[in-house]
Order: structure tokens, then sequence, then C-alpha cells
């Protein structure tokens, strides 16, 4: 049997999916050329006309019922194929051909499409240059309609299928949606793909940005972790076991947490609210009635496909997010992107302009978003957060900025929480080392584990072997943690921890014995931890953190702290 | 005929939603309206009701654009493009 790999991609749509592999190969239907009659060619193009018809009518049905979904953006896609059928490049020169070198349909679709795949390839722009895909599709459909007079029909997959493809068109995952389709995995695309979007509405796990997919045949097993956006090729037992698990509580999540509140098992109440990454997860999370948002990244969310988002939309999609969850409070992140935004991982290679350096450089999006998020605070419950805080100076100019936001808003008589809560993330060691200082500036504190850990310990996650090294139970962290822990203390502001730590049952216990009692974890982490908190006993961990404040290495440290929660 | 220059404003340029939004918009005039876009000293042109060749023009966020309009509205017609090109 093969060895388990991991294969790491960008997150597009969360959850996690079991399933063995089924390559989506490029659509490429070959035709061949016969000659016609000239006299026949009428017919020809009638023939061909009607293919366009067809293509027409369901591409309308599907853009109705994707408009219909949770995610109405999702029809977008559809927009632009509509429009290519209408298009004198493509339609006209078909017909032309079909008349002036009297050949079949399917071989002059071959021949214009081709040209056009041409002019795709020599643009310079990534994005454009994927747009082929939406030809692609076009083009697959009409050599399909011209040559069944059945609409198409859904195959039968044999298993729960993962599709995994170089690129997976949205509309053939959209017409897959009732066959057993688990999760998706493609190398080209974005969390702002149109495939991606769809992903999101029909609720299926995926994972784009793949380098490699070659290794991946049909039939293989895999797990999709769109939450953490990697993939596991032939996972082994144990694996499978866990993942299983998290399938399964997956689907429990909803009915399990009831609203009551989190304890230990030693009756300390601890918080626990659920991180979130694009706005129509908070529909789920309101079902699953969460006691708050810890973390809301709205990076993912802020740009759409055509470009620079409105204040208007943004404002109406903030609004929305509140009003479903109310009355949880929602901590909404502003963006943190930084010039690579694109890649979508937030782990951002360019560290010199990211998070809030970022969007000092940028204001005019750094306003906007202000402006909408102040615009939807009207309704309540809305905090915000600056990310990857780095300097006070960064820190008074974005206060500055927030001030200056509100002052026009009131000028021009929006309504707005004029209290609205402003917190910093601390995850750079910058501002572990200097939160006290933030905290007379602010009113909230959210600890982002994850970059933390990566910066204090100066390695990229992003690189598989650097991995080993990558631990939250090196004493450099412990004191990082204690240090913060103990500074906001005294400063008496409140603080989540919203990192990865948090959803690992040693990692947590760790935090919780070092005295934190908000934690917020991923949505499909979530169930698991309220149950795993309820088995710690938190006399016991403050007990078990005096120890390993005192021990040196992180491996002795961590099987330490998992032997003793058992 | 009247032409106008526009500086495309949109974060990620002509990109299929607005190249969409684009061809949209001028199937609402009657005029015939074209967009052109000068690559190192030669002119590309797109027809405005052609998504294709407006992807093709590959207009990036920044470029400068010249829209060409000729017929009875095409006053509006190039209003209304320049107005959604801008952002």
């Amino acid at each position: 049997m093969s060895e388990e790999r991991i294969i790491r991609g960008v997150m597009a749509s969360s959850g996690v999916a079991i399933g063995r592999a089924i390559r989506i190969f490029d659509p490429l239907l070959i035709s061949y050329n016969f000659h016609i009659e000239p006299a026949d060619s009428t017919k020809e193009v009638a023939r061909f006309r009607d293919s366009v018809e067809k293509c027409r009518k369901q591409l309308e049905r599907m853009q109705a019922e994707l408009r219909g979904s949770s995610i109405p953006e999702s029809s977008y896609f559809v927009d632009a194929h509509l429009l290519i059928l209408k298009d004198k490049l493509f339609v006209d020169r078909i017909i032309d051909k079909i008349q002036a070198e009297a050949v079949n349909a399917e071989w002059a679709i071959q021949q214009v499409s081709g040209e056009l795949y041409e002019a795709y390839d020599r643009l310079h722009d990534d994005y454009l240059r994927e747009r082929r895909i939406d030809l692609e599709d076009i083009v697959r459909r009409m050599l399909h309609n011209l040559r069944s007079k059945s609409s198409s029909t859904v195959p039968t997959l044999p298993y729960d299928a993962v599709l995994v493809g170089k690129s997976i068109p949205p509309s053939t995952l959209f017409e897959l949606r009732s066959a057993r389709v688990a999760g998706l995995v493609t190398e080209t695309g974005s969390p702002l793909s149109h495939t991606a979007i769809v992903a999101r509405s029909l609720g299926l796990p995926a994972v784009v940005g793949i380098h490699d997919l070659s290794g991946i045949s049909s039939g293989d097993p895999l797990i999709v972790n769109g939450t953490r956006g990697f993939v596991i090729c032939d996972p082994d037992r144990a694996t499978l076991k866990e993942y299983r698990q998290k399938t399964k509580q997956q689907r429990t999540t909803l009915r399990r947490s009831s609203g009551t509140p989190c304890t230990t098992q030693d009756g300390v109440r601890i918080s626990l609210g659920a991180n979130i990454n694009f706005c129509e997860e908070a529909q789920s999370a309101a079902t699953n009635r969460m006691e708050f948002i810890g973390l809301y990244r709205t990076e993912f969310d802020f740009f759409k496909e055509d470009g620079k988002p409105s204040e208007e939309e943004l404002t109406a999609q903030y609004t929305k997010v509140l009003q479903s969850l109310r009355p949880a409070p929602v901590t909404f992140r502003t963006a943190d992107v930084g010039p690579d935004w694109k890649s979508g991982d937030g782990t951002g290679s360019s560290l010199a302009s990211r998070g809030l350096r970022f969007s000092l450089e940028n204001q005019d999006l750094f306003k906007l978003q202000l402006r909408s998020l102040l615009r939807a605070s009207r309704v309540g419950g809305m905090r915000i957060l600056l990310p990857f805080v780095s300097t006070i100076d960064d820190l008074d100019a974005a206060i500055e900025i927030i001030a200056g936001v509100k002052k026009d808003l009131a000028r021009h008589h929006h309504k707005f929480d004029r209290d609205v809560p402003i917190g910093v993330m601390i995850e750079t060691p910058a501002a572990a080392q200097t939160c006290d200082l933030m905290a007379s500036r602010v009113d909230f504190f959210c600890l982002g584990t994850n970059d933390l850990i990566q910066y204090y310990l100066v390695i990229d996650r992003s690189d598989q072997s650097a991995a080993q090294h990558y631990t939250p139970f090196h004493p450099a962290i412990l004191r990082c943690l204690h240090q913060v822990y103990t500074l906001l203390q005294y400063s008496g502001r409140p603080v989540t921890v919203c990192g990865e730590m948090a959803a690992d049952t040693a990692a947590a216990a760790v935090l919780l014995g070092l005295g934190f009692t908000s934690l917020s974890v991923s949505l499909s982490a979530y169930s698991r931890m309220r149950e795993t908190i309820s088995t710690l006993n938190l006399g016991k961990l403050h007990e078990l953190a005096g120890e390993i404040m005192k021990m040196d290495s992180p491996k002795k440290i961590e099987e330490r702290v998992r032997s003793t929660i058992g | 005929m009247i032409e106008r220059e526009v500086v495309v404003g949109h974060r990620l340029g002509l990109h299929a939603r607005a190249a969409a939004r684009v061809v949209q918009l001028a199937s609402q005039y009657q005029s015939s309206i074209a967009l052109f876009r000068n690559d190192h000293g030669k002119d590309v042109e797109a027809d405005a009701r052609s998504i294709l060749s407006i992807l093709f023009l590959a207009a990036a966020h920044g470029a400068t654009l010249i829209i060409r309009a000729d017929g009875v509205d095409e006053n509006d017609a190039v209003s209304a493009i320049c107005e959604y090109l801008q952002g």
C-alpha cells in the first residue's frame, strides 16, 4: 500500500470530505472534419443554431437555480457564458465557416474555438488566461448538445467522489450536485473563482491551487481538508479514523451544541466561539447557536471578481452576518491582505506589507471597509479587529483613520455604533511584547497563534520540510503566552485565542492551564472542542502549566501534557 | 461620433464580470461602441458588444482606454460606459 502523503493548497470551501478521486480531464472532445454538400450548409447552420439555443436554455435554467441558492453570486459565471453564446467573434465566425468552407458544425466550432484559445493563451494576465475555462465549458456543452438528442444526464458515480482536475468548470460541479460528489481539488483557481463560489453554495469542501496533481489517479483514496487547505492522499488507517470522526461531527454539530454554556469538568465557564472565513458560514454558525464568532477573516469575501468591492454591497453583507447571528457578537477582522492576496492563504510570503501595514499603505480600501463595517454596526454585535499589528505608531494611525471615518459617516447622517469595540490581533512577536502598551488604546485582543508561532520559531509553515519544527509546546511559545496573559490581566482587556492551538486538545489544555478562558475554533472543530473542554479539570491544568513552564524540551513538554490529559 | 478617455478603476481590470457588465451596458444603446487600448504604440480595438473582444483587450487596473461611440445616443453611451469603467 502506498504511503500517506499531504499536498498543500489553498482553502476554497470549508469542511472535510473523504472519498475516492475521480479525475476530470480537460474537455477535449475530438471533432472530425466532414465535408458537406454546399447546398446542405443551410441545414448545418440550422443544426448549429439549435445547439446554441439548447445551450442558452440550459444555462438560463442553471442561472435561475443558482440565483435562488444561498449564494446568488454563484450565478455570475453564467452571465459570461450566456454572453459568449451571443458573441459575434464566436457564433458568427462559426456560421461563416460552415457556409464558406462547407464543413460540419463540430469542425467549425473546433476550429474557431482553437483560434480563440490561442488568443487567451497570448494574454499576459494569469487571471484572464484562466478564463478560457468559460469558453471550454461552452464548447463542451455545444458539442454535447450536437451529439445527443437528449439533454445532459447526471452520470452515476460509483463511490463518494472527490473531483480532481487541473480546473473544474463551475457548471460541471453544478450539474454533478445530485451525484455522489464529496469534495473537489484543483490545480488552478483561487478562493474567488467561480468554481470555489459554487462549491461553497453547495457546501462541498474544496482545496484549490495545488501545484501538482499528476500523482493522483482515479480511485485513489483522498481526504480533502477544505478548512485548512490541504489534501491527504492514500491516508493510513489512523488518519482515516480521525477524519471519519470529523465528518461525523460535521453532521452532528448542528444538533449537539444546544446553546448551553461550555464548562470544564470542574465547572469553570469557558467562552467558546467559532472562526469563519466566508459570510455564508454565518448561517451555519447561527443554526449551531455559537456563543460568538471570535474571528471572521473578511479578506476572502472582500474582493469580488470584478475588482473593487462596493460599500453598499459590503454593508449589506456585514449586516446580514450580524443579523443572522444575533445576539452573538461577531469579531470582523479587517482584510488581512498583502500584494499576494490572490493566493488566498493569508500566510503571505511578502512580510513587508501585510495586514495593517498594507491597510495603511492602501487607505482607500481600508476606509472603504471601515465605512461598511461601521454602517453595519448599527444593528449591534459588531467588533472590529486589526490584523498583523506590529507597532504602536501603526495602531495609532489606524485608530485615527477609524475616528476620521466615523466623523465622516456622522456628517453624512449615517447611523452606526459609536462605541464599536476595536481590537488588536496579537500575531507578531512585536505585538506580543508590547500588548500592554496597546491595551490603553483598544478594547480587546485576539491571539493568533498560527502566525505567532511561525514568527517566533522562524518557521515557514508552508514549507513541509520545516513543518516538524513547528510546535506550540516550545518553551519560547509558553513563555510568550504566559507573558501576554499576564500583561493583559493587568490591563483588564479581554483576550480570545483564535489560532489552531485552540483546536488541538493538548495545546488547548495548555492555554486553559495558563489562564486563558476564551477560545475560538473553526466551525468543524467546534463540537469536538466543546466536548474536550468538558472532560478537562482546570485545577489540574493550572498545576500542569506550572510544571511545564520549568521544562526545556518541546518534545518532552508535549508528551507530559498528552499523558496528563490522557 | 464622439470619443472619451477613461482610466480603468476596477481593481482586477476588465475581468470576466466587468467585461460582462460592459456588454450588458452597451446593449442598451443603439450606437456602435468600441474600446481602444494603446499597446506599445499599436491600437487594440474591441467591440463593446463582444465579451471575448473585451477580454482580449486585457485592460488592467489603471489602463487608459478610449471609448468611441457613433449613433443617435452616442453621448449617453459613452458616459454610461466611462462611468462604469472608472469603478
